[in-house]
């Protein structure tokens, strides 16, 4: 492990009586990193982050932050770190100011050094007008704002902010995701969110977990990119408008297309997507490595068809999302219901031979878990 | 140690922010007042004596033996139910506990301050024998001795009291419950020195008896330094410290 690796996670398991709520997860997070922690409700980020910040303990695994162990070092990783948790609880009936103080107070922080600090804070989180307020009567903007200025009060080396911007209007959400990259310059960030357009806006790097397990990890470049499938628009003419019908006898009926592209090589998946009667449209997924244009080319020029629309782009985030974090539910998350399916994660996930997309689509994103995993043996 | 003081300080300042510590403040000096000059009860040996007017006697003995009552059924179930109960339903403990301080320094924090409140009321208390005896008006003269052995049986019953609530207030996450567990046991505790009264002598009844707040408190009121009961109640209070630290370990492992 290096120097520069501010948050390692190793064979991270948490059990909630018979439920398995982290199954063996595995991340680390350099120095200088956003990244985003990425997942349907229920999917185990909030516990994550609570294990991160020694508020539970893992049932098995190894977690360091800054270098300290959650267990023999709590207090030195708490040091380390700020934490905003979901939803901020804040003392209400404190003002912001003695809220910080009180924040402040705890990390031992002297006189001199709160009011440089604070002073940096409030002017970053935007609080100067609510100093004197009692934080009851904010608004929840300003309560994750004044959440945030208290995980940040003592200038910590890592931030964990789980969902900071769930309560947020638009707005405040844009200027809540500007402070995060300033503040975000010299610091280790991990946000929690299940918001996509965020991370993009602000983070270099996603983990994406899914009931339990990490399904993607790497820039996001590459999630998007290798998320193991292409998706296609093909749109096909149905009927004579205005424009004279330009194909080969009478346009096509609807089961026909749908009939003859399904029957093409290669494709996984096929949706028919809303359209007005002038044409049949259809979204097609393929693995990466297959291109389906020539062949959905060939098919309508055979077929004396007429393509209005034939293009092919890689999946949105946001797609490659759902296609990981849905489709998971046939696991099942009791104890001792651990299958075959166990048993290839006890392989560290380099074993092939689980066919599920999911465990297929995580496999091919960038795993900096693979590169740890041997830096420790 | 800074750490404990830094929570209680907090803790103090939130129940003097809000209307509670007042409410609780004015309402017990309030009762126990009426109590006191009013209501006629019966003296520490249970014979029939009437409210203070009627005693002829300069003494404060009724005093003593109201204010663990009052300080069980209302004022400590208010207090500590907001220690760590409400914490944990508003969520805020969370970001507490997330903070560099040991488990131990947040229950002793919360010890503190709910001990503090109770202790201030305890203290005010000493309006009513100096106002009668001392200054402005001068009923007698007052034997202080017994008086200082009852305020010290006071402070010990409120480190066990409060270490009850803050026990039950651990353990569940609705200020309500608290309330209720605390209050309750407190009538058990007080109903066990009654059962015991009625058995009348025996092993069992000397086992309940042994049990019982009301049984132990009994001689400090009569202006009796006991040290067996300084050392129940000092038990009391730490075995109740030590399980509410273990509950709010036990979230880690829950």
């Amino acid at each position: 492990m290096s120097n520069d690796v501010m948050i390692y996670a190793n064979d991270l398991t948490k059990n909630f009586g018979t439920f398995r709520a982290l199954d063996k997860i595995h991340f680390e997070v350099s120095r200088g990193e956003i990244v985003g922690f990425l997942g349907p409700n229920g999917a185990g980020k909030s516990t994550t982050m609570r294990i991160l910040t020694c508020f539970i303990s893992p049932t098995s695994g190894t977690v360091r932050v800054n270098g300290h162990d959650v267990f023999d070092a709590s207090l030195q990783v708490r040091e380390s770190l700020g934490y905003l948790p979901q939803r901020a609880p804040l003392y209400l009936e404190m003002s912001v100011l003695e809220y910080l103080r009180f924040a402040a107070e705890l990390r031992h922080l002297d006189r001199d050094a709160f009011r440089k600090r604070a002073t940096s804070v409030v002017e970053v989180c935007g609080l100067a007008q609510v100093l004197g307020k009692e934080i009851r009567h904010l608004s929840h903007g300003y309560r994750q704002r004044v959440g945030l200025a208290q995980a940040l009060i003592h200038d910590p080396p890592i931030l964990i902010l789980d969902e900071p911007t769930s309560d947020l209007d638009p707005n405040e959400k844009a200027e809540f995701l500007d402070y995060l990259k300033q503040i975000g310059k010299e610091r280790t960030v991990m946000l929690s969110t299940h918001n996509l357009a965020e991370v993009e806006a602000s983070c270099a790097r996603a983990i994406i977990v899914s009931r339990g397990r990490i399904v993607a990890d790497g820039p996001l470049d590459e999630i998007r990119g290798k998320s193991g499938r292409v998706r296609y628009v093909v749109a096909i003419q149905e009927s004579v408008v205005a424009t004279p019908y330009r194909g080969r006898g009478v346009p096509p009926k609807k089961g026909d297309v749908q009939t003859a592209l399904q029957a093409l090589a290669g494709v996984k998946k096929l949706d028919e997507l809303p359209t007005d009667e002038r044409a049949h449209a259809y979204e097609l997924v393929s693995d990466r490595d297959v291109d389906l244009r020539p062949e959905v080319f060939r098919l309508v020029a055979d077929k004396g068809w007429v393509l209005l629309e034939l293009h092919r782009d890689a999946q949105t985030l946001e797609d490659v999302f759902r296609s990981l974090t849905i489709g998971d539910e046939r696991r099942n998350r009791r104890l001792g219901a651990d299958d075959g399916d166990g048993q290839d994660e006890d392989d560290e996930g380099e074993n092939d031979e689980d066919d599920s997309d999911v465990a297929r689509a995580g496999r091919a994103s960038v795993q900096p878990a693979k590169a740890a995993s041997d830096d420790r043996s | 140690m800074e750490n404990i003081l830094i929570i209680a300080r907090r803790d103090l300042r939130a129940l003097f922010n809000s209307p509670v510590a007042y409410v609780v403040l004015g309402g017990t000096m309030l009762l126990l007042g009426v109590i006191f000059f009013v209501i006629p009860h019966s003296n520490v040996f249970g014979e029939p004596v009437g409210g203070f007017w009627d005693i002829d006697h300069a003494t404060m003995d009724q005093m003593f033996t109201y204010i663990p009552p009052l300080l069980s059924v209302f004022v400590v179930p208010a207090v500590t139910m907001r220690s760590l109960a409400a914490e944990k339903g508003s969520g805020t403990l969370e970001l507490l506990i997330t903070m560099p301080v040991r488990d131990s320094d947040v229950i002793l924090g919360k010890y503190v301050a709910a001990c503090s409140i109770v202790l201030v009321l305890i203290a005010a208390t000493l309006l009513y024998p100096i106002a009668m005896f001392v200054f402005p008006w001068h009923l007698g003269s007052l034997d202080w001795g017994p008086v200082w052995a009852g305020y010290l049986g006071c402070v010990l019953f409120t480190c066990a009291a409060v270490g009850i609530g803050l026990m039950f207030s651990s353990l569940t996450e609705s200020d309500v419950v608290a309330f209720f567990l605390t209050t309750g046991t407190f009538v058990l505790l007080y109903v066990m020195g009654a059962i015991a009264s009625i058995f009348h002598g025996g092993v069992f009844s000397d086992a309940v008896d042994f049990i019982s707040l009301q049984s132990r408190y009994r001689s400090f009121a009569r202006g009796l330094i006991d040290t067996r009961a300084i050392i129940y109640f000092v038990s009391v209070a730490i075995v109740c410290l030590l399980v509410s630290s273990r509950s709010l370990e036990s979230r880690k492992w829950s």
